[in-house]
C-alpha cells in the first residue's frame, strides 16, 4: 500500500521511561513488542488492521528483534499459525475482525485449544459490534467458551489495555489456553497514553532459531484418542489454572463504594460508559470514584465463581451490564448462585436491552430503574427527566421535518474502478432482463446501495459464487456472482470456483481485480502489482494491475474455459461481455475479470508525481469532465447510471427551467466514466471531456493560437 | 474547579480531515496540559461516508489534578454535550435528529455547505432537502449556532475544512487553550501548515466574533433573484407585452427571446398567438383575476420549453458559442499558460437524423431501425467525440447548427407541433371547466425534457394523462397526483399505479426486444474431459 506509517513505527521504538501517544490499536502492538512477542499474523479488518499494517511496515526493525511477521491469507491461515506454540516456548499472536474473521478461523482454534498451548498464544480481535461496525452482529464469547479459551476484555484504559497483553501471554501459558483480547471499535481508536517499557527480543526467535524439533508427543495432537483426554483437561486442570492466575494477578478490578449493599458487575470494555452513565446519575464523580462497588471483568472468560460469589454475597442486588445477546456472563453468575444458594437479586438483561451496543444512554435507562428500585433519590429523577428530554427531543425534531433526512451510506471513491462495472451491469439488464446478483464482501458491497441497488445475498467473504449453487439450477436465467480479488484469494477461489468447476455449473462470475483489499485499506495481496511494475510505469497514473496475471493463471490453471478480460470504464465493452456469458452457448463457469487499479492506490501515486512533473516545469495534462448547463436535461438519469460523488446537480441557471441541472464539481479525476456512460446508455448530449495542457510545448502553442483564431472566427457570441 | 469534562462532538464526511482535526485537538490538550480523550468509528466511512469523531477535554491542567486521572466517555451522551462542529449541513440536522445536541446546553457550529447524497441527487426532478428546514432544526435545538460556509474558506485559504473547523472550535472558546496552543501544534504539522493557519485564522475571526450566524441568516433570508439565463438575453418584452398582464411579463419576455433566438419571428408570433388563447379561457374562468393569471404565467414558461425542443440543430449551436468556451475555461480553472482541449460527447441514433427529414423519408428509416432491433440487434447511433475546439469540430457543428431552416421542414417538428397543440388545447377547455383544472395541464409541460427516450417517455406520459384523466371527476386533483407520480421513477411504476386509482387504464405496455438468457442445462457438465 502506498499509506506510510513511518510516524507510527517510531512510536513502535520507545523504551522505558518514555511515554506513549496515540491509538489503542498502535498501543497493543507496541505491548505485543514489550511482550516478547515472537511471531505475528493476521489478516486486516477494521477496527484493527492498522495492528498488521504497521507491524509489515515496520520490517526491519522487527528483523532487528527477531520477530516474523506473516500478513496471512485469511484468519485460518492466521490461527493455524498459532499451532507453533503448541510445542515451542514461542509467544505468537494473531489478529482479525470478529465475529467474521473467528468464524473462518475456528476450526484451527478448535484443534489448538484441544491440545493447548506451551507458549502464550494471544489473539486480538476487534470486536466489530455496534454503531460504525461492519459485519453481522454477533458475540465472540460464544467461540471462546466452546474450545475453552480465555477473553479479555480489557478497560479502554491504554495503561490498562497494554498490561492485559503481557498478562494474556501469561494467563496463555499458566493454563495452556489461548487467549483472545476482545477491543471493540472505539477502544481501538481511542486516543491515550501510557507509560511505555523496552521492548523484549523473544529467546527464540528469526535471529536465534531452534536447532531441533520437539519430540514426537502424541498428546500434543488434535486426534482421537487423546482429544477425549483433552476435553477433560480442559475442566481439570486449565480452566481452574487460569482463575487461579487471574485471581492471584488481579485480573480483574474491584472498586468499593458506600453503598456495599448494591453492587455492578460489568465487562471492562464498558467500564468507562458505565462510569458516565453513573455520573449521570449522580452516582460516580468525575474520576471514577462510584456509590456502588463496582467488580470489572478484564477477563470475561473463564468467570472466578469464587470472586463473584465474594462479591455478591451480603449484597441486595447485584447488576450485571454484559452487551450483546445471549447473556452468558449473567447465565453463568446465575447458576453459581444458585448453586451457593447465594440469595443476593441478580439483575442483567431484565432491566437492559438484549441486542445493540450499550451506550451511555442504553446504559443509563437501564440503571436508573436499578436505582430507583435500590436508591430512590432526587438523581433519579433527574436522570429521569434527561432521558424522557432525549426522547421528546428526538420526536420534536423528526415533527420538525417534512419528510425524513437522506441516508447517506458510504461508497464507491470518486473515480472508483468498480462504479462503471455497476452501471453496464444496470444497461444490460435492460436488455436481458433482471439477473440474481450473489454479492459479496469488499468495496463493491456498495454496489447494493443507491443509485444501484444490486444484490440478492452476502453469504460471507469470497462465499458469492457458492451462495448461488442452489439457485442456478432452480432458475430459468443465469446467475451473476460477483467477487473481489480480496475475497476471491480469502476463499472464493475454493468454495466458489473450484465448486463449480468440480459440479460443473452453469454460472456467470465477475471477479474485480484492483489489486488490493481495498475496503480493508488496501492491503496487498498475492496479485498486487509487484514494485517494479510501479517503477517501470512511464504514465504513474495508470492502472498497472494487469502486470499480475495470478488470477488469470489460477483460474486456466483449474481449468477455467470461459474467461474474459475487459477494463472497467469500457461501459460499452463490459455490458457486451456481461451481455455474451449470459447468452453464450457455453454452458459451464464464465468468468469476466474486470479489470482496474484501486483508485485510491492510483491518486495516492499519481499525485506526488504530477506535483514533481509541475515543478520541474514538464508538460502534464490534466483530464476534467463536465456538464454543459444549458443542454443539461435536468432528468438526471447520468446520476442515476453513476452516483460519483463529483456528478451532483445545482439549480437551474436558465430562469425558465425548474429542475436543478447536473454538474461536475472539483474533484473530479478525469476517469472517463461521464463520457463512457453518455455513450454507452446514450444520455444527453451535454458531457464534455476538457483536456488541460500545463506547461504545453512551444510549437503547441504555436499551433494552438493560429488554431484558435480560425475557431474563434467561426464562433458567434 | 468544575467537575466535568467539557464533550465535542465532530461530525464530517469521509476523507475531509476529521482524523487530522481530533488528533490536532489531542496534541493541542497535551501541549497546554490538560487531560483529554478522544475516540471515533470510522470504520469504511473512509468512503465518502458519514462519520463522527468524539472528544472530551477535563477543564482542569494535569498539575491541577495531582496524579487524580478523570474517567473519559467513549460515546457522545445525547443532551450531555457542550458543543457539536459539523462540516454539512445535513449531517448537522441528522445527529440534532439522533437528539444529540440540547437546547440548554450544546454549541452548534455548522458549515452551511451541503454535499447531497445519492438519494437526492438521483431523483427526476427535484430531490434536495431544503436548507431552510435543516437551518431550522439547528436553530430550534441548540443553546447558540453559528453557521458558516467552511467549504468556501477552506478553498479561499487553499486548505482543507479540517484547519477551518480546527479555527471555528478555538473561536469558540469551548476548550480552556490559548490560540497558541492551537497554531502551534497546526504549525508542527510541516506540509501545508501556513494554508492551515490561513483558514484556520479566518474561521477563528468568523467565529470569535459571533458574526456568522447572521450573516448566513441575512443571505438566505435575502430575495432569492433569478439569475440570469445564459440562454435568454433579458429581451425587453416586445410589442405585444401590451397585450398580456404584468404578471406575466417576465416569463413572456423570456419566452419570446427563446423563441425568436430557436427558429425565429415567425415561430415567436406562433408563441404569441398560443399563449393569448390560454390567456382568453383564464379570462374568463377568473373573470376577477383572483389568481393573477398563474395559468398564463405557467404556460409562458413551458409553452416556450416545449417549443424550443432540443435537437441536433440546437445543441450544435449552443455547444459551439464563445460564450461557451469561456465558461468551461472557468470550470476547468485553467490557467493563463495553459491550453484547452475540449472534446464533446455525441451518440446521435436514427430518430435524431430522422429528426430533421421529411416525414416520408423519416418513415422509412425509422422502420429499418426497428427492423434492426427486432433482429436482436442495438438500435444504430453514431458514437462522436468532436474536438470543438479543433477547426474540423467547430466547423461541423456550425454547419449543424445551421440546418434551422430544415428544422421546420423536418418531422419532428410536424409531430410535435401537433402535439403541442393538443396539450394547449386541453389546458384551453380545461382552464375553462375549471381554472384550477387547466392550472394543473399546464403544470404538465414539466413532464417533456431532454432528448431522445427520455423525451418521449415525457410526452407519452403527458398525453395520457391528458386523454384519461382530464374528464375524470375531481380531475385536477387526478392530473396533479399523476403528474408527480410521474416524476417519481423512470420505469413509470408510481404513474401507472395512479392512473389507475383514479379510474384511467395504465399505459400500454412498450414492446421491448429482450434477449432471452438460455436456461442453464440440467445435468450436463462441461468438466474438462
Amino acid at each position: 500500500m502506498e499509506v506510510s506509517f513511518s510516524k507510527e513505527i517510531e512510536s513502535l521504538r520507545l523504551g522505558a521511561g518514555d511515554t506513549f501517544h496515540g491509538e489503542g490499536i498502535l498501543a497493543i502492538t507496541k505491548a505485543l513488542l514489550q511482550s516478547g512477542v515472537a511471531y505475528i499474523g493476521g489478516y486486516q479488518g477494521a477496527p484493527v488492521s492498522h495492528l498488521l499494517d504497521v507491524m509489515v511496515q515496520a520490517k526491519e526493525y522487527m528483523d532487528q528483534l527477531g520477530v516474523h511477521v506473516e500478513a496471512c491469507s485469511n484468519e485460518a491461515s492466521a490461527a493455524a499459525m498459532l499451532g507453533a506454540s503448541i510445542h515451542y516456548p514461542l509467544r505468537g499472536a494473531v489478529t482479525w475482525k470478529s465475529i467474521v474473521g473467528t468464524n473462518v478461523a475456528s476450526d484451527a482454534l478448535s484443534n489448538l485449544s484441544s491440545p493447548g498451548v506451551t507458549g502464550g498464544a494471544l489473539i486480538v480481535v476487534g470486536e466489530d459490534y455496534g454503531e460504525g461496525a461492519s459485519v453481522i452482529q454477533e458475540r465472540t464469547h460464544a467461540y471462546a467458551m466452546k474450545s475453552s479459551m480465555c477473553l479479555l476484555d480489557p478497560r479502554p484504559d491504554l495503561g490498562v489495555m497494554t498490561r492485559m497483553v503481557e498478562e494474556g501471554f501469561r494467563l496463555s501459558e499458566a493454563s495452556n489456553m489461548p487467549t483472545i483480547l476482545e477491543l471493540r471499535i472505539r477502544a481501538c481508536h481511542v486516543r491515550g497514553s501510557f507509560a511505555t517499557k523496552d521492548n523484549v527480543s523473544p529467546a527464540v526467535s528469526t535471529r536465534a532459531l531452534m536447532e531441533d524439533p520437539s519430540a514426537f508427543d502424541y498428546m500434543k495432537l488434535a486426534h482421537p484418542p487423546v482429544t477425549f483426554r483433552h476435553e477433560k483437561l480442559k475442566g481439570e486442570q486449565r480452566i481452574p489454572a487460569a482463575r487461579k492466575y487471574i485471581v492471584e494477578n488481579r485480573l480483574n478490578e474491584l472498586f468499593p463504594g458506600r453503598h456495599d449493599d448494591l453492587g455492578i458487575i460489568v465487562q471492562g470494555g464498558l467500564y468507562n460508559s458505565l462510569v458516565r452513565s453513573l455520573q449521570q446519575l449522580g452516582l460516580a464523580d468525575a474520576f471514577g470514584e462510584s456509590e456502588i462497588p463496582l467488580l470489572v471483568l478484564n477477563v470475561t472468560y473463564p468467570i472466578v465463581p469464587e470472586q463473584v460469589a465474594d462479591f455478591c454475597i451480603g449484597k441486595r442486588s447485584v447488576l450485571v451490564v454484559e452487551e450483546g445477546q445471549p447473556e452468558y456472563i449473567e447465565q453463568e453468575i446465575a447458576t453459581l448462585l444458585r448453586r451457593r444458594d447465594v440469595q443476593t437479586r441478580l439483575h442483567g438483561k431484565d432491566l437492559l436491552p438484549a441486542a445493540g451496543e450499550y451506550s451511555v444512554e442504553v446504559l443509563s435507562t437501564g440503571l436508573t430503574q436499578f436505582a430507583s428500585a435500590y436508591l430512590p433519590g432526587p438523581a433519579t429523577e433527574e436522570a429521569r427527566r434527561w432521558l424522557t428530554g432525549n426522547t421528546e427531543r428526538r420526536q420534536a425534531a423528526a415533527a420538525a421535518l417534512a419528510k425524513p433526512l437522506p441516508a447517506r451510506p458510504p461508497g464507491f471513491c470518486i473515480g472508483c474502478p468498480e462504479r462503471p462495472v455497476f452501471s453496464a451491469l444496470k444497461l444490460a439488464q435492460e436488455q436481458i432482463g433482471n439477473v440474481h446478483v450473489a454479492a459479496d464482501i469488499g468495496c463493491h458491497a456498495f454496489g447494493t446501495f443507491e443509485p444501484f441497488s444490486m444484490g440478492h445475498s452476502i453469504l460471507g467473504y469470497g462465499m458469492s459464487l457458492a451462495s448461488r449453487a442452489g439457485v442456478s439450477p432452480m432458475m430459468q436465467r443465469r446467475t451473476l456472482a460477483i467477487m473481489g480479488d480480496g475475497g476471491f484469494w480469502h476463499n472464493g477461489l475454493l468454495t466458489g470456483v473450484q465448486s463449480a468447476l468440480f459440479n460443473g455449473d452453469d454460472a456467470v462470475l465477475l471477479i474485480f481485480k484492483n489489486g488490493y483489499t481495498s475496503a480493508t485499506g488496501t492491503q496487498e495481496i498475492i496479485s498486487t502489482p509487484r514494485e517494479d511494475a510501479r517503477f517501470e510505469a512511464t504514465d504513474k497514473g495508470a492502472s498497472i494491475v494487469h502486470t499480475n496475471q495470478t488470477i488469470e493463471s489460477a483460474l486456466r490453471g483449474l481449468g477455467v474455459q470461459w474467461m474474459r478480460t475487459v477494463t472497467t470504464y469500457e461501459v460499452e465493452k463490459m455490458r457486451a461481455t456481461i451481455t455474451d456469458a449470459f447468452t453464450s452457448d457455453f454452458n459451464g463457469l464464465k468468468v469476466i475479470i474486470a479489470e482496474g487499479e484501486c483508485q485510491l492506490e492510483r491518486q495516492r501515486r499519481i499525485k506526488p508525481w504530477l506535483a514533481n512533473l509541475l515543478k520541474k516545469g514538464e508538460r502534464v495534462v490534466r483530464v476534467k469532465y463536465g456538464v454543459d448547463e444549458d443542454v443539461c436535461n435536468g432528468d438526471h438519469a447520468c446520476i442515476r447510471l453513476s452516483g460519483c460523488p463529483t456528478l451532483t446537480i445545482k439549480d437551474n441557471p436558465d430562469p425558465l427551467k425548474v429542475d436543478p441541472v447536473a454538474t461536475v464539481i472539483d474533484g473530479c479525476v478525469g476517469c472517463g466514466l461521464c463520457g463512457a456512460n453518455a455513450h454507452a446508455a446514450t444520455l444527453c448530449p451535454s458531457f464534455y471531456r476538457a483536456e488541460v495542457v500545463q506547461n504545453p510545448k512551444w510549437h503547441e502553442r504555436l499551433f494552438n493560437s493560429f488554431r484558435g483564431a480560425i475557431v474563434r472566427a467561426l464562433q458567434p457570441a | 474547579m468544575k467537575q466535568k469534562p467539557i464533550s465535542l462532538l465532530i461530525c464530517a464526511l469521509g476523507g475531509e480531515g476529521g482524523g487530522v482535526l481530533t488528533e490536532w485537538l489531542v496534541d493541542i490538550a497535551r501541549h497546554a496540559g490538560y487531560p483529554a480523550q478522544a475516540t471515533s468509528i470510522p470504520g469504511v466511512a473512509q468512503r465518502t461516508g458519514a462519520t463522527t469523531y468524539y472528544i472530551e477535554v477535563f477543564p482542569a491542567t494535569l498539575a491541577e489534578l495531582a496524579g487524580r486521572r478523570p474517567v473519559f466517555s467513549l460515546n457522545p451522551v445525547p443532551g450531555a454535550l457542550d458543543a457539536m462542529i459539523s462540516s454539512e449541513l445535513l449531517e448537522t440536522a441528522r445527529q440534532v435528529g439522533n437528539g444529540l445536541p440540547s437546547p440548554e446546553r450544546t454549541l452548534v457550529i455548522t458549515s452551511s455547505a451541503r454535499t447531497l447524497t445519492t438519494q437526492e441527487r438521483m431523483q427526476m426532478a427535484d430531490g434536495r432537502a431544503d436548507d431552510a428546514d435543516l437551518l431550522k432544526l439547528v436553530r430550534q435545538f441548540s443553546r447558540a449556532h453559528q453557521v458558516f460556509d467552511m467549504a468556501a474558506i477552506a478553498k479561499e485559504a487553499g486548505t482543507v475544512v479540517s484547519a477551518v473547523m480546527l479555527g471555528a472550535i478555538a473561536g469558540s472558546g469551548l476548550f480552556p487553550f490559548k490560540r497558541e496552543d492551537y497554531e502551534a501544534v497546526v504549525k508542527a504539522g510541516g506540509k501545508g501548515a501556513e494554508a492551515s493557519l490561513r483558514g484556520f485564522a479566518r474561521a477563528f475571526e468568523i467565529v470569535a466574533q459571533g458574526k456568522a450566524q447572521s450573516d448566513f441568516v441575512a443571505q438566505v433570508l435575502a430575495p432569492q433573484l433569478d439569475p440570469a439565463g445564459t440562454l435568454a438575453p433579458q429581451a425587453s418584452p416586445p410589442h405585444h407585452a401590451a397585450h398580456f398582464p404584468a404578471s406575466v411579463h417576465e416569463m413572456f419576455g423570456l419566452g419570446y427571446a427563446r423563441l425568436l433566438e430557436y427558429q425565429g419571428r415567425d415561430y415567436a408570433e406562433l408563441y404569441v398567438q398560443r399563449l393569448q388563447q390560454v390567456l382568453a379561457a383564464e379570462r374568463e374562468a377568473d373573470p376577477a383575476e383572483a389568481r393573477g393569471h398563474a395559468t398564463t404565467r405557467e404556460m409562458a414558461r413551458w409553452l416556450a420549453l416545449w417549443m424550443a425542443f432540443d435537437d441536433i440543430v440546437r445543441v450544435a449551436d449552443l455547444k459551439s458559442r464563445a460564450s461557451r468556451w469561456s465558461r468551461v475555461k472557468g470550470e476547468v480553472k485553467l490557467g493563463d499558460a495553459d491550453l484547452l482541449k475540449l472534446y464533446d460527447h455525441f451518440k446521435p441514433g436514427v430518430p435524431e437524423f430522422a429528426a430533421l427529414l421529411p416525414p416520408a423519408f423519416a418513415g422509412r428509416l425509422v422502420a429499418w431501425d426497428r427492423k434492426r432491433v427486432s433482429d436482436g440487434r442495438q438500435p444504430w447511433a453514431l458514437p462522436l467525440k468532436v474536438g470543438t475546439h479543433s477547426v474540423l469540430g467547430m466547423l461541423s457543428l456550425r454547419t449543424l447548427a445551421s440546418l434551422k431552416w430544415l428544422r421546420v421542414r423536418g418531422s419532428r417538428y410536424a409531430v410535435e407541433q401537433q402535439m403541442i397543440e393538443k396539450w394547449l388545447q386541453g389546458v384551453v377547455q380545461g382552464t375553462r371547466r375549471d381554472w384550477q383544472l387547466g392550472h394543473e395541464i399546464a403544470l404538465c409541460g414539466r413532464l417533456i425534457k431532454g432528448y431522445g427516450v427520455t423525451n418521449e417517455r415525457g410526452k407519452e406520459n403527458l398525453l395520457h394523462v391528458l386523454d384519461h384523466l382530464a374528464h375524470a371527476a375531481d380531475a385536477a386533483a387526478a392530473v396533479r397526483a399523476a403528474r408527480e407520480a410521474a416524476l417519481a421513477d423512470d420505469a413509470g411504476k408510481a404513474l401507472d399505479a395512479t392512473l389507475v386509482q383514479h379510474g384511467a387504464p395504465p399505459r400500454p405496455v412498450k414492446a421491448v426486444p429482450i434477449r432471452w438468457m438460455r436456461k442453464p442445462k440440467l445435468g450436463e457438465t462441461t468438466k474438462a474431459a
